[in-house]
């Protein structure tokens, strides 16, 4: 093996440890979470009254309201319902891409 | 490297990583010259949205956006101009930071054809536009032809459809306020599936709200060619707390398909209306025809007999034409309603397909959503909301999830929810327009 394959082989090896089990069967974490923009802005940066935003959330904390919203542990307005929804690999997903998101307001800044 | 590690690399670590580029980094701009063009028609809210993300998704492409006004004003919250709470206005966007922030050329003209052969599209301005990605989102346009006497002058004189937000709306609203002392309003929804299945309702629901007010012996009568409509429990729970529905002294009634509320003609003239049940004088008429896509979608060759774009559900991809995403209103999607937030779903669906295809990742797992909220007052809302997948090739609701408002005793419910309407509608037109 020259050292070009070798590098190509361990950058496969370590991409495919990276992805979550399900990864093949759930779409990426990305789009979900684009399609809560809707409500909670572009990348979940909106701060408002109701939504809240969900950008730069630790993931452990998205992780448990998504679940306690779904398992009936936490009321919610729309969000019960939506919860519903997901699989935890989804929940983790998203959880992953929106703690990846800057926590600051969508558009207070110019993109980098 | 080889493909396969590359594509591995850049699932890892991003395209960026690859490229060697920000996002808006000044090489991707001298990429762009030669990358490949993505060409949008139609800047509403599935274009606009498309514009933006398709960019987000695809640092390098060329994007165009061709759109025939130059501003856009949304139907979401149009209902509250014609009772007031809103204007035109306050509803209207610009592309100005389509262009600026995301890099988009915008050309403000209307599209007149496209060759597909070719892959160019013509403009009544005589431009030519080649492109490698079409994506059309050209909204609705009526099938007057359905009700005998109604045409689409009928429509801008006497009996308003107002289903595109615009002079219709305020002839509305000038038509409310004229009502005469006790007079009655006649509203016409139409049969599955239309643009925005609960606007009609909320129509209703905030119509009645302004004449309980200011014409208090006023009534709104719907009538509907359907047995069910979205979200019909908690409309109809909505009103009865708050209009007496299903009393005698109810200022809304709603006679439904079995019933007879199916429309068959109109007389402008005489402001009259014939249903299945009879006839029916009133003196504000706002009839919403049923509906197929827009005339663009015709133009192009994109509709086929159910007056609807057939699509590849996972790719929004026509199945009628190579290279052309059909998103929005215009295009069959099974269980998703036809609204503002589907076609913004649909759009993030492209911008994902296009970037996985020009870049060579794998095939996309779509996902899509919808939440719609309407107001049965100023200060009570409902909604549905949804999560879909693609099962057995049709776009379908995930099992047990989403679903409509639950009817309770808490007040806070549908107070909360009237909140939740005005925040989106605010969050939303950014995430579409900015
Ligand atoms: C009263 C009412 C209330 C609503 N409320 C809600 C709501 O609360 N939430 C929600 O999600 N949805 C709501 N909707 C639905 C929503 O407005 C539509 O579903 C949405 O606009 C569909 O987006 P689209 O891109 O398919 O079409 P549109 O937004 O209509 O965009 C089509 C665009 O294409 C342009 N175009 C067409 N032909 C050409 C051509 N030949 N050349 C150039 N440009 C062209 C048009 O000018 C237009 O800008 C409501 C609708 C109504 C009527």
């Amino acid at each position: 093996m020259t050292s070009r394959q070798y590098l190509g082989l361990s950058l496969v090896l370590a991409a495919l440890a990276l992805q979550p089990a399900a990864a093949r069967d759930i779409a990426s974490g990305e789009l979900l979470g684009q399609n809560c923009a809707a409500c909670h802005g572009t990348d979940g940066r909106e701060f408002n009254e109701a939504m809240p935003p969900l950008a730069g959330m630790e993931t452990e904390q998205f992780i448990r309201a998504m679940k306690d919203f779904r398992e009936g542990r936490r009321e919610g307005v729309v969000m019960d319902r939506i919860a519903r929804a997901y699989s935890d690999a989804e929940i983790e997903a998203m959880a992953a891409w929106f703690a990846s998101r800057p926590a600051t307001q969508y558009g207070s800044e110019e993109h980098e | 490297m080889s493909n396969v590690s590359r594509r591995a690399f850049i699932k890892a670590f991003g395209l960026a990583a690859v490229a060697g580029t920000g996002l808006f980094g000044a090489s991707a701009q001298a990429q762009r010259r030669a990358a490949a063009h993505v060409v949008i028609l139609g800047g509403g809210i599935g274009g606009s949205t498309a514009a933006k993300y398709t960019r987000i998704m695809n640092p390098d492409v060329r994007i165009t956006l061709i759109e025939q006004n130059a501003a856009y004003i949304t139907c979401p919250r149009s209902n509250e101009v014609i009772t007031g709470h809103f204007t035109l206005d306050d509803l209207t966007f610009d592309y100005e930071t389509i262009k600026s922030r995301f890099d988009v050329d915008v050309i403000i003209d209307r599209v007149v054809g496209v060759d597909p052969d070719r892959r160019e599209v013509r403009t009544q301005g005589g431009e030519r536009v080649s492109y490698d990605r079409l994506v059309v989102s050209p909204g609705i346009d009526f099938r007057y032809e359905e009700i005998e006497g109604y045409t689409a002058e009928v429509a801008e004189t006497r009996m308003p459809h107002a289903w595109k937000a615009g002079p219709q709306t305020l002839l509305l609203k000038r038509q409310l306020e004229a009502l005469p002392q006790g007079g009655t309003v006649l509203i016409a929804p139409p049969q599955n599936p239309f643009r925005c299945p609960p606007g009609p309702y909320e129509r209703s629901s905030l119509i009645t709200e302004w004449l309980a007010q200011h014409n208090p012996r006023a009534k709104v009568l719907i009538l509907d060619p359907k047995d069910r409509f979205t979200k019909d429990v908690p409309f109809k729970k909505g009103w009865e707390r708050l209009y007496g529905y299903g009393t005698e002294h109810s200022r809304i009634e709603w006679i439904s398909g079995s019933q007879g509320g199916r429309v068959l003609s109109v007389d402008p003239e005489r402001m009259t209306v014939e249903a299945e049940n009879g006839m029916h004088r009133a003196d504000l008429v706002n009839i919403i025809p049923p509906q197929k896509a827009g005339k663009l979608a015709f133009d192009i060759g994109l509709v086929d007999q159910t007056g609807w774009c057939p699509v590849d559900r996972a790719t929004f991809k026509s199945t009628q034409l190579d290279d052309i995403h059909v998103i929005g209103d215009s295009a069959v999607c099974d269980a998703m309603p036809k609204s503002g937030y589907s076609a913004n779903s649909h759009a993030k669906l492209v911008a994902h397909v296009i970037r996985a295809e020009l870049s060579g990742f794998d095939p996309v797992v779509p996902t899509w959503a919808n939440t719609c909220y309407s107001l049965v007052g100023s200060d009570y809302g409902v909604s549905i909301s949804d999560v879909f997948e693609l099962r057995d090739g049709l776009i379908q609701k995930v099992p047990d999830s989403g679903a409509v408002s639950p009817v309770t005793d808490n007040p806070a419910q549908p107070l909360l929810e009237s909140v939740y309407l005005k925040n989106w509608h605010r969050t939303f037109v950014k995430d579409v327009f900015s």
